[in-house]
């Protein structure tokens, strides 16, 4: 699903796109994402993992100033325990797929508010997705973390949604 | 005492309907703020809303302008519950009639201390 947001703020385009990178960092983002996991009492650990078998992304668009996603990749049964974990004693015995997409797609969300929050703004979030990810349209515009959780891997992506400029 | 619990998220409702039911509220959750708005249409009157920010339907903001706009909700305490977590933001919401706003991600203590300012905990919370 896209969205359109006006934030009303207008732009020339002769302005200058600014990258991910430009505005914040690597250590923003895990900070971010620290807190958000703490919220639940649990421990992020920043080591790089290979991300394997059947992967699954939940995601939040952010317009503005800076365009693009928040991405958050794990493992399909990560994302059902991680699911588990955020609903803590309210998960019900029983978690359908609808759930863990639900629950997954929410913490996309609450890293995202973040993010967004970090940025220069105005800027507008979307309603978050739940599937196999946006794909990075410019390795320059982009942050990655890599992280564990209970020795799991997840990333967490700030990824640019517009591809590099041509040079002129 | 009653709460209303709006989110578009199943697992939010969940979560925030499991604390203040946990709390003693009677709590009834709807899916966007035109759904919230149905519910107090009906005539069940909460003590406390608690509405996310951003829903497909009928935002946050547009649902707590909805109801500060009608007089026979006005004893309505409203708590925005949300990853919106700008100054702004909170202002924005605060101006158009929230009393109180929580940032994503919570715990449960940060709603009940929150309650607790409003002075809308239950009887069996302070037990």
């Amino acid at each position: 699903m896209s969205m359109t947001f006006d934030t009303g703020e207008r732009r020339r385009s002769t302005d200058v796109r600014p990258v991910i990178s430009e505005l914040i960092d690597e250590a923003t983002v895990f900070s971010i994402a620290e807190e958000a996991w703490s919220a639940l009492d649990e421990v992020l650990v920043p080591q790089r993992a290979e991300l394997s078998g059947d992967l699954i992304s939940s995601w939040v668009e952010i317009v503005g100033p800076w365009t693009g996603s928040v991405v958050v990749s794990t493992a399909r049964d990560t994302a059902a325990e991680l699911a588990r974990g955020f609903m803590g004693p309210f998960a019900p015995d029983e978690l359908g797929d609808s759930d863990v997409a639900d629950a997954f797609g929410e913490i996309a969300n609450v890293v995202a508010g973040s993010v967004k929050a970090a940025l220069p703004g105005p800027s507008a979030i979307s309603l978050p997705e739940v599937g196999e990810g946006p794909a990075v349209r410019n390795p320059a515009d982009q942050l990655r973390i890599d992280v564990l959780w209970r020795g799991r891997p997840l990333s967490i992506s700030v990824q640019g949604a517009l591809p590099a400029l041509s040079a002129q | 005492m009653r709460a209303l619990v709006i989110d578009d998220s199943r697992t939010m409702r969940r979560i925030v309907s499991g604390i203040l039911g946990g709390l003693g509220f009677e709590v009834r959750d709807a899916g966007h703020g035109r759904e919230g708005l149905d519910v107090l249409d009906e005539g069940w009157l909460p003590d406390l809303v608690c509405v996310d920010w951003n829903m497909p339907v009928m935002d946050g903001l547009q649902f707590v302008s909805a109801v500060r706009s009608n007089p026979a909700w006005r004893q309505v305490t409203i708590m925005m519950v949300t990853s919106e977590s700008e100054h702004t933001q909170i202002v924005k919401a605060l101006a158009a009639g929230a009393h109180e706003y929580v940032i994503k991600p919570f715990t449960a203590d940060a709603i009940r201390d929150k309650l607790a300012l409003l002075g809308l905990l239950p009887q069996e919370a302070l037990l």
